[in-house]
């Protein structure tokens, strides 16, 4: 009952801050929104009874992500836009259309039969720690997938500062001199 | 015995290849190119370690061999080839004057590419070719020669074409390549032969002669005798195409529009006694073929006196000792031919020092006169440039085979072999009956033709460029210089080689040393070869004082025809003329009868068959574009109103499968609608 | 009443649709990446919430595979941004309709 209780408050402030997200005009409220939003999340991992994937959470998206997005917008100062329209035709279309498929999976949802197991496993840091570098001849292999994903964050760094980078000759500084 | 690991043997001139490519490429840009004491240098190094080891290597070899498996190549169940090393006699005598001519070709050309452009280039690629060459000599599997067989093919493309700016040269370079490819068919064919009965691991040398044994101890010959005899064609094929045999033998004198270092190194002395050497490798299943013997003593035969006659008519020095080169081929594959396959390799030996020597020699001579190749513009250079002189008269004796010298033991030796070896045939007439052929008589008197003629030919080279008047322009005589003594400390060293190297196996004087070397490697085949073809026992004496008659014949003639002949004056190309050119090209001529059909079929799969299937291609490419253009009309050129209506698709699809699990009711309108549907439709048809 | 599996899914659900909408219906690109990041938690949300319904071993997968998936995410949200980064330094805009550079 009361994992009920502490559910709602928390799926409640979840989907209120990603509503706020949708609503907000200037990005920075998105972002900080959105914040809300992950952390209240990481909140219901821990409740389901995985505490690392909820701290990886706050860490990695609340933590990492969202000062990244913070940051670039900050940067770029993205509240110059604000000439643009927060919801034009194609939105009127699409938030109907997002609704009913959301209504049509809810249904096939509820008809599904769903019951917690009791024998699951408490994610603990050294359950999952243990299962994700399991190295053994017969195992899981996850610490495949976890050396793949250091190269691909490695070569997304990369390709992130290739990208930012100001290059000489690019169209930007033709565009300056097209000005003059 | 030594410890010293055999692949030191081709890992120096790989080394060296490495790092002169490296030079070469670094310094392609720059004006000056690399300093050319330091590349030399390097150049020369490299194949002197090698040469070094394999000093080192054949000093503390056991009788039985070395051998040495570095890793698994290829291992499945049709096929298993090991990376291994085998040295035993045979390698080690081939490998002592690859590596041993090669570093001095490597000296000797520091001096004669002095100043050309490639320098780098040049000396990586004789690098790639000794490497290529070692690991052919070296492995101890048909597969892994198969591989130094293309990698000195290769190097010989490289090197043939190497003043690449002329279009001459470059077709001769594909010249080479195209007619060793035909060769190398065979070799690979064979290969596929031999693994159809030997089984997977056959490509093994050690194997291979442990199995020959078999089938000749178990007597089990005539089961496998078709098989065996087409593998024993396929695999000499592939080495009239690297040997430069009738009928693949129109490379060679194209080949020689190389550097003269490369001629000397590729062209005479290494990569062209390659077919030899693996016919003496493969003897053990040569020797259980009768036919094949013959064919490869006719083929042998034939292309020793073709060459020997046209060498006659050409003008342009290196060129005649080009024939002469496929002349003493043909020595060699007569020897093979009559299972003496100690001789044939004894003559490559004698024959590398010699052939090298007088390719220096020559060398050295287009050097002094600034490129000039034409023996008509030659001439007296007797004085001019002595030391070269000398080299090439000693070489010149050592080739007509002047009692002494290199060329006198091994070509009376493979004279003598071919009597006393040779087969006598039961010929049988159509009309009934039959006549003995002695095979071994034949070929001997058509050897000591060739023998004579070679003396003729060569008389006339030496006569031509030593002797008589320079014939040249004034102001190129004032030019004429002596080879610098990089160049001539090579010459010298080749000279004193194939002077004495003939001493390593003096039959008359009780010399034997080079056939006990070999015995290890070969003795099985020539014991089983010998008594299969009825070895009858000859006086070497009578031998080679017919040979010593036969150079000395055709010294003379060469004197008398040529000493004081007038000399034509020369046109601008040194290629034969009138009939002359019809003898040198006729090989040629055959190869453009068999090269017109295949260009004729290649036209009409161009025109028929390509263009057939390029309009197939068409007109699926443009239903594929109409029906492209067509639906991309119907396209929203909007992203995001293009990701809505999809998201609009998916709910619809989902909104299908949830009625068809039946999980969402159809209400009964639907049904309704449906019926009335029906029986409108019922009612109008 | 106690806590229900479909109680996460449908939170996860909502969660999703909340996201998506963000991402196609707002113009501004900052919004189009926080939408993509939103839909992608309900997508890990939704795979604890059917771990947890999978007894012993089986359970474990449900609680590592959005492990991997938060690491691309932020894999994705780096490349994302710069490319935003990039965007913007050409156009002088976030609004992702004037991008129409591609229009076929």
């Amino acid at each position: 009952m009361l994992a009920l209780i502490y559910f709602i408050i928390l799926a409640v402030i979840a989907l209120g801050a990603a509503t706020c997200v949708l609503l907000s005009r200037h990005p920075l409220y998105g972002a900080l929104s959105l914040v809300v939003s992950m952390v209240s999340l990481a909140g219901i991992y821990g409740l389901l009874g995985s505490p690392f994937l909820g701290v990886v959470q706050v860490m990695v998206y609340a933590g990492a992500i969202m000062m990244l997005v913070t940051f670039v917008i900050m940067v770029l100062n993205g509240a110059r836009d604000s000439r643009t329209p927060m919801f034009d035709k194609v939105s009127l279309f699409i938030i109907p259309a997002v609704l009913v498929l959301a209504a049509l999976v809810g249904v096939a949802l509820v008809r599904a039969p769903l019951g917690f197991d009791a024998a699951t496993i408490r994610g603990s840091v050294a359950v999952t720690s243990e299962t994700l570098f399991n190295v053994a001849q017969g195992g899981p292999g996850y610490f495949i997938l976890f050396e793949v994903l250091g190269l691909l964050l490695l070569s997304a760094m990369v390709a992130a500062v290739l990208m930012a980078k100001k290059r000489l000759g690019s169209v930007d500084s033709e565009n300056v001199e097209e000005k003059h | 015995m030594t410890n010293l690991p055999l692949w030191l043997i081709p890992l120096f001139p790989l080394l060296g290849t490495i790092l002169l490519g490296t030079i070469a490429v670094v310094s392609s840009g720059s004006k000056k190119g690399a300093a050319e004491n330091i590349v030399g240098g390097l150049a020369v190094i490299f194949p002197a370690m090698s040469f070094a080891c394999v000093t080192v290597l054949a000093c503390g070899m056991p009788e039985s061999g070395i051998r040495e498996t570095l890793c698994n190549w290829i291992d499945f169940p049709l096929l298993h080839v090991d990376i291994g090393f085998l040295f035993d006699g045979l390698s080690r005598i081939m490998l002592l004057f690859v590596t041993g001519i090669g570093t001095l070709i490597a000296l000797y050309s520091i001096g004669y590419m002095h100043g050309d452009r490639g320098f780098a280039r040049f000396f990586a690629y004789i690098n790639l070719f000794l490497f290529s060459m070692i690991v052919l000599v070296l492995s101890d599997n048909l597969l892994l020669t198969f591989f130094g067989w293309e990698g000195v093919g290769l190097c010989s493309y490289l090197l043939i074409g190497f003043w690449n700016k002329d279009l001459k040269n470059c077709k001769a370079a594909n010249k080479a390549f195209i007619v060793n490819r035909v060769g190398d068919i065979g070799f690979l064919l064979g290969m596929l032969c031999l693994l159809s009965i030997g089984g997977a691991a056959v490509l093994n040398y050690d194997i291979f002669n442990q199995f020959m044994q078999m089938i000749l101890n178990g007597g089990h010959l005539d089961l496998v005798f078709t098989l065996l005899t087409l593998t024993g064609v396929l695999f000499f094929v592939g080495c009239t195409g690297k040997s430069a045999q009738i009928p693949l033998l129109t490379w060679l004198p194209d080949a020689m529009a190389g550097p003269t270092p490369v001629s000397a190194l590729i062209h005479a002395a290494t990569m062209v006694t390659s077919g030899v050497y693996l016919v003496a490798r493969m003897g053990k299943m040569f020797c259980m073929l009768p036919e094949v013997l013959l064919l490869i003593a006719f083929v042998g035969m034939f292309t020793a006196l073709w060459a020997a006659i046209t060498g006659l008519f050409q003008n342009d020095i290196k060129k005649v000792l080009a024939y002469s080169t496929i002349s003493q081929l043909g020595y060699m594959f007569m020897a093979a031919g009559v299972c003496a396959f100690d001789a044939s390799i004894f003559h490559v030996f004698t024959h590398a020092f010699f052939k090298a020597a007088l390719f220096l020699g020559a060398g050295a001579v287009i050097h002094s006169l600034a490129g000039e190749q034409d023996m008509r513009k030659m001439g007296g250079l007797l004085k001019k440039t002595p030391v070269t002189a000398c080299v090439m008269i000693f070489a010149f004796f050592a080739i007509v085979g002047f009692p002494g010298f290199a060329g006198f033991w091994s070509k009376d030796l493979i004279l003598e072999k071919l009597v006393s070896n040779g087969p006598v045939i039961a010929m049988p007439f159509a009309l009934g009956g039959s006549v003995n052929v002695p095979v071994g008589m034949i070929l001997y008197v058509v050897g000591l033709a060739t023998a004579v003629i070679t003396a003729v030919y060569m008389g006339r080279l030496i006569i031509m460029t030593f002797f008589g008047e320079y014939r040249g322009s004034k102001e190129s005589e004032a030019h004429i210089h002596e080879a610098p003594a990089v160049m001539l400390i090579p010459m010298v060293v080749l000279t004193f080689g194939s002077i004495f190297a003939g001493y390593l196996w003096a039959d008359m004087i009780g010399i034997t040393f080079f056939k006990d070397s070999l015995a290890a490697a070969l003795g099985g085949a020539e014991a089983v070869g010998e008594s299969i073809l009825s070895v009858h026992h000859v006086n070497p004496v009578l031998f080679a004082v017919l040979g010593t008659l036969a150079a000395l014949l055709g010294m003379f003639i060469a004197w008398r025809v040529y000493a004081n002949k007038k000399i034509p004056t020369p046109k601008d190309s040194g290629a034969p003329e009138g009939s002359a050119a019809a003898w040198t090209f006729v090989w040629d001529y055959i190869h453009v009868g068999f090269v017109f059909p295949v260009r004729v079929i290649a036209w009409i799969c161009d025109v028929v068959v390509d263009k057939f299937l390029q309009a197939f291609q068409w007109t699926l490419g443009a239903i594929g574009e109409i029906l492209g253009d067509g639906a991309s009309t119907f396209q929203v050129r909007r992203v995001r109103l293009q990701l809505a209506l999809s998201i609009t698709g998916v709910a619809l699809i989902v909104l299908v499968a949830l009625f068809a699990e039946g999980i969402v009711g159809i209400p009964d309108f639907v049904f309704k609608l449906i019926d009335s549907v029906k029986s409108l439709l019922g009612r109008v048809i | 009443m106690e806590l229900q599996p479909i109680f996460i899914q449908i939170l996860a659900l909502a969660i999703f649709a909340v996201g998506i909408i963000v991402a196609i219906s707002r113009r501004n690109l900052f919004f189009v990446l926080m939408g993509i990041e939103l839909a992608l938690n309900a997508v890990n949300l939704s795979f604890v919430g059917f771990a947890k319904t999978l007894p012993a071993e089986a359970s474990l997968t449900g609680q590592i595979v959005p492990l991997f998936s938060i690491a691309i995410a932020a894999a994705e949200a780096c490349v994302g941004f710069a490319m935003v980064i990039l965007i913007f330094r050409n156009r002088e805009s976030v609004d992702a309709d004037s991008y129409s550079n591609m229009r076929g």
